[in-house]
């Protein structure tokens, strides 16, 4: 500390310097106007219909192992594609010109990442090239659209019957919705409508005519599918002799629970909504 | 601080007088800026004790914050397979929170305490009252340049904080861990934005924790009872004056500027 005067102001100064270039890092590097720094890669397109949550950076993988990264995402002039460039390393130079470019989910909630996987053509696409072939991200949606709803449903070659079951409450059922029995696919819901007069909601089942021994004091209920999934109506059988027919009402029903009523009652054992809720069971 | 407050009415009206005497303080500090401009030798040389004597903590610790912070979230996201997000809390959090408020208050523990002994000694051993004697404003030469120099070092020190924590978390995630790299880049750079996070977050805080806890170590320097046991009382009283004034600005600020 007895040093002269001068080596405060050089500590000083490179203590500014050091503060300033922490700033600039930070700035530059690790925020949104950072600059991609390219080592020895080539640059090949890519065109999609839709890159969901694709982003710039994000990983290109061949079988898994990562060979470069996505430099660019942008609408391609007048189509309504999107144009992807793909920054591919030096290394991985021989890419069939066949190959299928996907986008892909790490994980079911992971970030998205464009995989490639190769065809079998002796071309390899070049610096600058396109890969013609590629496939857009699914929309988890139309995925479990497809999981629980019109995809399982059993189609009515054999023609359907119609009977009616009606709910205090059908939570997020809709039209189109499976109707199950034993877990199996019977058939689906037709309508979902609101009753004007007796003010609960009136559901029309269209159930495959090949199960038609449904006996008639079976109940109907509206369930979830997992904790996220969508909503079905289930029928357990009953132990009448006769069978429901086209249209009859299901008078045993059961409807939805909704997940507030559940976390209510659990919080507020005995409040006044249990009165309420009381008719919402079997009626 | 207790031994000296036999009643609980004594503690508030105490509080009120010391934050008034403060602020009246700190209007002086700001008065006799110009004025030590004459003397800005010895604000490098302050700037020189209070930030670049203070890297070696900045930097150790925000490393490690850095870290144990990646360390943290990786297994809390894994379990949802989220360990690639990870980078980004890591910069978010440093950023907008731990950044600011740790190097505060490594600041307050590091530089405050001294900056308040030094002046506290000077006034016990009379050299304040020498000074004025020798017609040298005392605020304009030892009280604004401490100051300033707390100003000017608290931002600083942040980026170095802040810079040192992603480096850790880095080091932590990708190299450790098996984060891909570029994932972790990437989601750092879409998520931090430069205005809310950086200028906001970094700067803007480190720069009213700066001038709290400078104004506090200075306030409570030239107030000290000239006595060695005034001396260590003023310490203590800066690091806890300082830590609340942190703590409760940062609540403030965050609200505002969120």
């Amino acid at each position: 500390m007895s040093q002269p005067r001068s080596s405060y102001a050089v500590g000083t100064g490179l203590f500014i310097v050091l503060g300033f270039a922490a700033l600039a890092y930070l700035a530059t590097q690790t925020s949104s106007v950072a600059n991609v720094r390219q080592g020895d890669s080539y640059v090949v397109e890519a065109q999609f219909t839709n890159i969901g949550q694709l982003k710039e950076r994000a990983p290109v993988k061949v079988a898994g192992v990562r060979v470069g990264q996505v430099q660019s995402i942008a609408l391609k002039p007048g189509g309504d594609v999107a144009d992807v460039k793909l920054s591919i390393e030096k290394a991985y130079d021989r890419i069939p010109q066949d190959s299928v470019a996907t986008i892909f989910t790490s994980g079911l909630l992971g970030d998205q990442y464009v995989g490639i996987e190769y065809g079998s053509s002796k071309q390899v696409v070049a610096a600058g090239g396109t890969l013609a072939r590629t496939k857009s991200t699914q929309p988890l949606e139309e995925m479990l659209g497809k999981f629980f709803g019109a995809g399982g449903v059993v189609d009515n070659v054999g023609g359907s019957y119609t009977v009616k079951a009606s709910f205090t409450n059908v939570g997020t059922l809709s039209a189109g919705a499976p109707v199950k029995m034993a877990g199996v696919v019977i058939g689906s819901v037709q309508s979902v409508h609101a009753d004007p007069v007796k003010l609960n909601a009136d559901v029309v089942l269209a159930i495959d005519k090949r199960y038609d021994a449904i006996p008639d004091d079976s109940s109907a209920a509206v369930f979830t599918s997992g904790l996220i999934g969508s909503q079905y109506v289930a029928i357990q059988p009953g132990g009448s002799p006769d069978a429901l027919k086209d249209g009859d009402e299901m008078i045993l029903t059961q409807s939805a629970l909704q997940l507030e009523d559940l976390i209510g009652k659990f919080l507020v054992n005995g409040s006044p909504g249990d009165k309420k809720d009381a008719g919402a069971g079997n009626k | 601080m207790n031994a000296r407050a036999p009643q609980g009415n004594n503690v508030v009206t105490q509080s009120l007088a010391q934050i008034g005497a403060c602020g009246l303080f700190l209007l002086t500090l700001l008065g006799a800026i110009p004025r030590s401009f004459r003397y800005l030798r010895e604000t490098v040389r302050q700037l020189w004790f209070v930030g670049a004597m203070s890297l070696t903590i900045i930097m150790v610790c925000g490393l490690f914050v850095g870290m144990v912070l990646m360390l943290q979230l990786y297994h809390v996201l894994s379990i949802f397979g989220g360990t690639s997000a990870s980078g980004m809390v890591v910069a978010l959090s440093v950023y907008r929170e731990l950044g600011p408020v740790v190097t505060a208050l490594l600041f307050a523990g590091r530089a405050g305490t001294a900056v308040t002994a030094e002046i506290g000694l000077m006034r016990a051993t009379d050299q304040i009252d020498a000074m004025e004697m020798m017609a040298v404003d005392p605020i304009a030469y030892v009280a604004t340049p401490r100051f300033l120099a707390g100003l000017i070092a608290m931002p600083l020190l942040c980026c170095v904080f802040c810079a040192m924590a992603i480096f850790g978390g880095h080091l932590v995630g990708v190299t450790w861990l098996g984060i891909d790299n570029g994932t972790f880049w990437s989601n750092m750079t879409a998520q931090v934005d430069i205005h809310t996070d950086i200028v906001n977050g970094v700067l803007l805080k480190s720069l009213a924790f700066g001038a709290v806890v400078s104004l506090i170590a200075v306030f409570q320097g030239f107030t000290t009872p000239p006595t060695s046991e005034g001396v260590a009382y003023a310490t203590t009283r800066t690091v806890v004056a300082s830590s609340i004034a942190i703590l409760a600005l940062d609540f403030v600020l965050t609200a505002f500027l969120m």
